[in-house]
């Protein structure tokens, strides 16, 4: 009927994590290769992420690295390599360059472009079908409208992120390192994972107040401050066609995936049994309880993506 | 032979752009290329800029590089083939959809990607070659090493901004939002239209620099340092030697926002020094002193028009 899917960074967040709610795992985190056992970059770890996926009957896709420069290559190409060995159902690609070396492999697994892959139309979608892209994570700045529109007008799918930060600016340097301390060990370019807590950049406001601008940053991403959240229109994505929908789970905590899912997993299921008009009141109450900024639709209704508008 | 591209932000600038040297220029029709009303024209100026250009024996490319909606992508096409009858020589493209369909309706058209296409390695320029793209400009951080690898594997004509990198940091353009997370501007109010939802990216024509912003930054439980998200690269001279050598063929001046004076006087200058180094030239020092007498005058610009954008950003709701 639909898929609900969400990310796990490594093997640890795999295990911790309650990810019952979902029908795929996007593996790795695209945005740090340093970051630990992280499935994008560290090919040993792949068969153990994919089998405990696979045994929990969902489907495993991989993401690769978004911003590989040349020097990353050879072990972004010698981590594809080993995952072409496994079953992957998909690999998620947010590189150019990374479709042509696929295509050059002759690779027939599944091709998701990320969210870093600048997908705004759908003629860019039916471009993309030429090197074996079955899916899209359509660029956050665009509207419903939009996004509908490329679904109807395009052979591929669309994936619609549902809940969570939005990845609002990616880096190939860390940004929490470049700003460490001397007196902590990661200042002498040896990560001693300070991303693991969490770091905000805020802006204040002339009377010395925090709470004008809020971002998350996770070192090489900078993420929104409020999480992005849509339960309250479950029913409108559902009228809308949508079938693939995706909960942002990077730089959470572990119980994160599993408490925003169950709330997921259940809206949408009353939304595609057609019972409509559910009392989301409980369920807004425990995702802002989750958010420490708030929540935000994002993009979805054309405005300020930290805007929220909800049903009524 | 190597090209100096130089900006037009108005039909003034490119005229001037063209008397002091430039092969080329550049011009944005409004609502297509990332820049503010006052940096972009409308299309009589262009076709203007074009003849101009034209009567001095030189190019005139346009700027189409936002991603555009679904729903404009037809108002887009059609520009870039009004733009190609007025005798445009090209156009610098960002979205690859637009730049596939672009090379299919224009056939003998120059298409160069822009920055936008934020490419990080070489198999990106390849990717582009194999779209039908003529040439690329490469990000600011990449030296003569990234320039040769890029032209092992790609027969992409290579083009480079004339900045230096000092600074890591955040990628933009092509891959930041932040701008419009946080402030929005209702257009339809503005232009009669609503095509142009979310960053600068997409033709909202305002990226309110926040980047440039007077941040607080660190985890939430400690005292937060002070810090901007990014330091903007500075005016080069002194690569120019080795990256011709390297196979640049063409060098991009960018400031289609800055007064026309200053662009006047880097066109001049970037016009000496190039033809200095097609020359034989290999050494530059000579330019030492105009060199920094400029990059002064390109950081006091720059921080204007810092201000400004934040004043705007300042003013619309969230």
């Amino acid at each position: 009927m639909f898929e609900l899917s969400t990310d796990a960074c490594n093997i640890k967040k795999l295990r911790d994590g309650d990810f019952s709610a979902y029908n795929a795992i996007y593996l790795g985190d695209f945005s740090c290769p340093e970051y630990p056992q992280n499935f994008s970059s560290n090919a040993n770890k792949l068969k153990e992420g994919l089998e405990l996926v696979k045994s929990r009957g969902q489907k495993a896709y991989l993401r690769l690295y978004a911003v590989p420069s040349n020097h990353d290559m050879p072990w972004v190409l010698d981590l594809i390599d080993a995952a072409l060995e496994l079953s992957f159902d998909a690999f998620e690609v947010h590189n150019l360059g990374l479709l042509r070396v696929l295509q050059e492999k002759k690779s027939t697994v599944p091709v998701h472009l990320g969210v870093f892959g600048n997908l705004y139309t759908h003629e860019t979608a039916k471009l993309l079908k030429e090197y074996g892209v079955t899916r899209v994570y359509p660029n956050p700045e665009l509207s419903l409208k939009e996004i509908s529109y490329i679904a109807d007008n395009s052979p591929i799918d669309v994936l619609l992120p549902v809940h969570g930060k939005i990845p609002l600016v990616i880096s190939e340097t860390c940004f929490i390192m470049e700003h460490t301390d001397n007196s902590k060990p990661c200042a002498n370019g040896v990560c001693s994972f300070p991303c693991l807590e969490d770091h905000w950049l805020k802006r204040g406001r002339d009377d010395g107040s925090l709470n004008d601008w809020s971002l998350k940053d996770t070192g090489r991403m900078t993420l929104s401050g409020k999480d992005m959240c849509l339960v309250e229109h479950a029913d409108m994505l559902v009228a809308e066609g949508f079938t693939a929908f995706y909960v942002q789970n990077k730089g959470e905590a572990d119980d994160y995936a599993g408490r925003v899912g169950a709330i997921y997993r259940a809206a949408l299921e009353r939304a595609f049994a057609g019972q409509k008009d559910a009392d989301c009141t409980p369920w807004l109450t425990e995702l802002g309880a989750l958010s420490q900024e708030g929540l935000c639709n994002g993009y979805y209704f054309e405005g300020a993506g930290q805007r929220y508008i909800g049903r009524n | 032979m190597v090209k100096l591209l130089a900006p037009g932000g108005s039909l003034a600038m490119a005229c001037t752009a063209i008397d002091e040297g430039a092969d080329v220029v550049y011009v944005g029709p409004l609502g297509f290329s990332r820049r503010p009303y006052e940096s972009e024209m409308n299309d009589a100026d262009i076709k203007s800029a074009i003849a101009y250009a034209h009567a001095n024996g030189r190019e005139l490319l346009v700027v189409l590089n936002t991603f555009p909606s679904p729903f404009e992508l037809p108002r887009f096409l059609a520009k870039a083939q009004l733009f190609a009858g007025y005798g445009a020589a090209g156009f610098v493209i960002t979205d690859i959809g637009a730049l596939a369909a672009l090379r299919r309706l224009l056939p003998e058209t120059a298409l160069h990607v822009s920055i936008g296409s934020g490419i990080s390695n070489a198999r990106d320029t390849e990717f582009y070659r194999a779209l039908g793209a003529d040439t690329i400009i490469l990000p600011y951080r990449w030296d003569v090493a990234e320039i040769a690898a890029a032209r092992a594997i790609s027969n992409i004509a290579l083009e480079v901004f004339l900045f230096e990198t000092v600074q890591t940091g955040k990628i933009c353009p092509g891959k930041c939002i932040m701008s419009s997370y946080l402030r929005f501007r209702e257009w339809l109010q503005v232009e009669q239209q609503d095509s142009f939802h979310g960053s600068a990216n997409r033709g909202a024509k305002e990226c309110y620099r926040v980047c440039q912003a007077a941040w607080q930054f660190g985890p939430s439980d400690a005292p937060p340092i002070d810090l901007r998200l990014r330091r903007d690269a500075r005016l080069m001279l002194e690569q120019l030697p080795r990256f011709i050598a390297e196979g640049v063929t063409c060098f991009k001046l960018s400031g289609r926002e800055r007064p026309l004076p200053m662009i006047r006087d880097l066109v001049r200058f970037y016009r000496k020094a190039i033809d200095s180094v097609q020359g034989g030239a290999v050494n530059l020092d000579h330019y030492a002193e105009e060199l920094a007498e400029l990059r002064a005058r390109w950081v006091r610009e720059k921080s204007k028009r810092v201000d400004t954008l934040m004043d705007r950003a300042a003013s619309y709701a969230a």
